[in-house]
């Protein structure tokens, strides 16, 4: 008896009562001379994170090039700042710095403590303008690439994920692998990465975005950053590649592993379309889908099961791309691709009965919790302004999904999950 | 002292509305029907973290059943609710995540949600645990979870070393037995009469701490309507092992790992200093001994001082085919430390220490996490998610000597274990 009326009041409570609301913090944009300045101010986060974007991508390497792109860029992490590598001075000072290589950009990842955010920008604006191209810095960088490289190689789904992304429609040198190829490295010297940075290193279409605590920088900080790297605009360099053709869409490579790993790839739709909400409720469905099949049935832990199978939505991707992937080492995989393809193509062909409610809640909460590290709230609101959406990712994604009926679903199942490409990573014949 | 206070405010909080904290400013205080809260808001965030920790003994409080904590919390979350749906699945149909988490001497429920249905899983997990409904068909689903968990451990060396050493370092008590038992003989044995007698005693409200992160407030705690005024249990201590002996064990998986006991959670300095040991020697990418591994090899290295109640314990998992070259360069490692580093070195340390702090608590469930962790350890203010806990005065007063003489006093004689896939000549357990 008491505990029924504990569940009454509760219930009425969960009506009457306002909980948190939704986010309440909107990116603020400042547009000039090339440059986007984005910030996100939050006083309760314990860093500050700066997402520092120019336009010096995989597209801005010719094929003869591949790896320029990470090579200048990694030699701008080694440039010596007051005697040690940047990456280690920024270390030193209480913070942090990586770089990521895109089709169409490079990113440098900054954090900081608070009360260090002035003197890590400071060292990042200095190796940024005036990089180091002398043989020991870019032999360094060489070398660490190369190391990069060959833990790449070990990662059956990164390697599934390179090849697929050379095949997408349009990618040319977009397509190249994030790092490059040792042997092209090789070849690759000072004068490269000094020609490269001297190109592509400009301001525009250049984006600063900061989240986290920005009440901790001085008054102008952030836009000198952005006012670090020359004036003027670059273009990537122009390639025709003919489409794939061939009557198998199935890519196959063998790496040291000790299980294969099936990897489909369908194109997706790009952030801020019509079609952006539903292909994220899709995501979510399949990922899920997957996983219970996947697992024990009832269990209620996440297992390792439930983890070797996935669906990733890439929407930040210049061209987006939906995965769905199976990590043979557990159980049959053959079954769970196969399983994995029919529930695309039932999602195309058929329109779900009764509520999608359930599915939404899922995306939303998949995409809320992706929300949650700093450094994924700065980057986010770059990739929204880059497809012409409003940076407010949150409130825009969530009204997006929210707005998804069963019509729109097999509407976008239909134009995107018919005809995927499909990567087989397999163990080494020999290993 | 300090949990007393918290316990007489129980009745301002009823009769008053919970106030709202502020953003950055962490908060606490007790439940409206026994137990505690404490509270980190970010009112930025679309998510939220919701932990529910209690003091509990892994192995029961007969000492005599391996698991029957990881069998009783898995089933509370999986019995259904007056709704008619359990606990996971409410979490899963908002778009969340369920995990639970036990330790040998803690149990820690862990939903991470979007905050706008917050309100309705801290309803909803307090009423799964203040007032346990756990039956036979949760029981069966438990029993099956802990079995498939049970059967991933086997081939995951770093846990089956984690269990081992503390099997070596404590001579009784909850830390010398596995909470996920390897025997699954063990949790056939355990009923539902057991399993219902153990959940009222250990997850009853007074023993809870609710843990919440993110753009959460204490108004969600007024959707806590279940539970009885009462004490908390104190923190569950083990007794150590006099002289602890190195082992080596048969096991599906190799590996190799050292401990050593360490200081309590009270002793704050001592705790954080060997918790920047460990972050200068073994962090992943950034660690002494972490970059000095080949990366392309298969060898790997995983340190961290676990803080507990009474003793902590430095604790150094190796995996990969050669762990032998491993092992010696963590020993050297250490070995050199007990010498105080120059000062520019430290000074760099530290500073890329106290960064590592703040970067590891971003997120919610990070900090949901480390503030539910440290409270029911029994030092809740020397959380190191809030940044104005003792933990961040206790790092920012670290100097070399001092490190030096920690690593001296508690790190000098390792208890070593090695799990092999070949027969060994010692006797298994």
């Amino acid at each position: 008896m008491k505990f029924r009326f504990a569940a009454l009041a509760a219930f009425v409570l969960l009506v009457a009562a306002p909980g948190p609301a939704r986010a309440s913090a909107v990116p603020v944009v400042t547009r000039g001379g090339g440059v986007t300045l984005i910030t996100q101010q939050d006083a309760a986060a314990p860093l500050l994170q700066v997402v520092y974007v120019v336009r010096a991508g995989l597209d801005r390497q010719s094929l003869a090039q591949n790896g320029l792109a990470a090579l200048t860029a990694q030699t701008i992490l080694g440039t010596p700042v007051k005697g040690v590598a940047l990456s280690d001075a920024i270390a030193a000072a209480g913070g942090s710095i990586s770089y990521t290589v895109d089709p169409g950009d490079v990113r440098f990842e900054i954090q900081s403590l608070p009360e260090d955010a002035d003197r890590v920008l400071a060292l990042a604006h200095a190796a940024l303008a005036a990089p180091a191209f002398d043989p020991a810095t870019v032999r360094a960088a060489r070398s660490k690439l190369i190391t990069r490289i060959a833990e790449n190689e070990q990662v059956a789904l990164q390697v599934g994920l390179d090849m697929l992304s050379s095949t997408l429609p349009g990618s040319a040198n977009a397509g190249l692998p994030e790092f490059g190829l040792p042997a092209a490295l090789t070849q690759l010297g000072p004068d490269d990465t000094k020609a490269f940075y001297a190109t592509y290193y400009h301001r525009g279409g250049s984006y600063v975005s900061a989240a986290g605590r920005i009440d901790a920088l001085s008054a102008g900080t952030l836009a000198s950053l952005g006012q670090a790297l020359p004036d003027g605009d670059t273009a990537p360099v122009s390639v025709k590649l003919p489409p794939l053709t061939g009557a198998s869409r199935q890519l196959v490579a063998q790496r040291d592993i000790s299980a294969p790993w099936l990897i489909a790839q369908y194109p997706a739709p790009v952030v801020g379309s019509k079609d952006f909400g539903p292909m994220l409720v899709l995501a979510s469905f399949m990922q899920r889908t997957l996983a219970d099949m996947a697992d024990v049935p009832g269990v209620v832990s996440e297992t390792y099961a439930s983890r070797a199978v996935g669906a990733v939505y890439q929407y930040e991707n210049t061209r987006p791309n939906l995965v769905l992937y199976v990590n043979g080492g557990i159980g049959n995989p053959n079954r769970s691709f196969a399983t994995a393809l029919s529930i695309a193509s039932i999602l195309a062909s058929t329109k779900l009965e009764g509520s999608i409610d359930d599915f939404k809640a899922m995306a939303s909460g998949d995409f809320i919790s992706s929300t949650n590290t700093l450094e994924a709230r700065a980057w986010l609101a770059v990739v929204y302004d880059e497809n012409g959406a409003q940076p407010d990712y949150l409130s825009r994604t969530l009204d997006a999904i929210s707005q998804t009926s069963a019509a729109d679903l097999q509407r976008v199942a239909r134009e995107y999950l018919s005809n995927p490409t499909i990567a087989l990573v397999l163990p080494r014949q020999d290993s | 002292m300090r949990r007393r206070a918290l316990a007489a405010a129980a009745l301002a909080v009823m009769l008053a509305p919970l106030a709202a904290s502020a953003a950055g400013e962490p908060s606490s205080g007790a439940l409206p029907h026994g137990g505690n809260y404490t509270i980190y808001r970010d009112a930025t965030l679309a998510s939220a973290a919701v932990d529910l920790w209690f003091r509990a003994p892994a192995n029961g409080y007969d000492g005599a059943s391996p698991g029957i904590a990881r069998l009783a919390a898995t089933a509370a979350a999986a019995a259904p609710l007056e709704s008619g749906k359990s606990l996971v699945s409410l979490v899963r149909g908002t778009g969340g995540r369920l995990a639970i988490n036990v330790y040998p001497d803690l149990v820690d429920i862990s939903a991470s949600v979007p905050a706008t249905v917050a309100r309705r899983v801290v309803a909803a997990m307090s009423a799964a645990y203040f007032s346990p409904a756990i039956d036979d068909d949760a029981l069966k689903i438990s029993r099956t979870d802990v079995a498939v968990l049970s059967a991933q451990e086997r081939y995951s060396p770093d846990d089956l070393v984690h269990d081992a050493l503390f099997a070596q370092l404590f001579a009784a008590g909850p830390e010398h037995v596995a909470p996920i038992p390897a025997n699954l003989t063990d949790l056939k044995g355990v009923t539902l009469e057991e399993l219902r007698a153990f959940a009222k005693r250990a997850f009853r409200s007074a023993n809870g701490t609710f843990a919440l992160a993110g753009n959460v407030d204490a108004t969600l705690l007024t959707a806590v309507t279940a539970g009885t005024p009462g004490s908390p249990d104190a923190p569950i201590t083990s007794t150590r092992a006099n002289v602890p002996a190195d082992r080596t064990l048969n096991a599906a998986v190799s590996g190799e790992g050292l401990a050593w006991a360490g200081p309590p959670i009270a002793d704050e300095r001592s705790a954080t200093a060997l918790d920047f040991v460990a972050d200068y020697l073994f962090r992943d990418e950034t660690g002494l001994v972490s970059k000095s591994l080949d990366p392309t090899g298969d060898v790997y290295v995983n340190g961290q001082f676990i803080t507990l109640h009474d003793p902590g314990v430095m604790l150094v998992t190796i995996g990969g085919s050669k762990p032998a070259a491993a092992e010696s360069q963590v020993l050297a490692a250490i070995a050199k430390l007990q010498q105080p580093l120059d000062a520019a070195t430290f000074a760099a340390a530290r500073e890329a220490f106290l960064y590592h702090l703040a970067a590891d608590s971003q997120a919610p469930s990070q900090q949901a996490d480390n503030l539910g962790w440290y409270f029911a350890e029994g030092n809740a203010s020397y959380a190191p998610s809030d940044e104005t806990s003792t933990y961040w005065k206790a790092a920012r007063s670290l100097d070399p000597q001092f490190v030096a003489s920690v690593v001296q006093k508690y790190l000098a004689h390792p208890v070593v274990v090695r799990l092999i896939t070949a027969p060994s000549k010692e006797p298994t357990s």
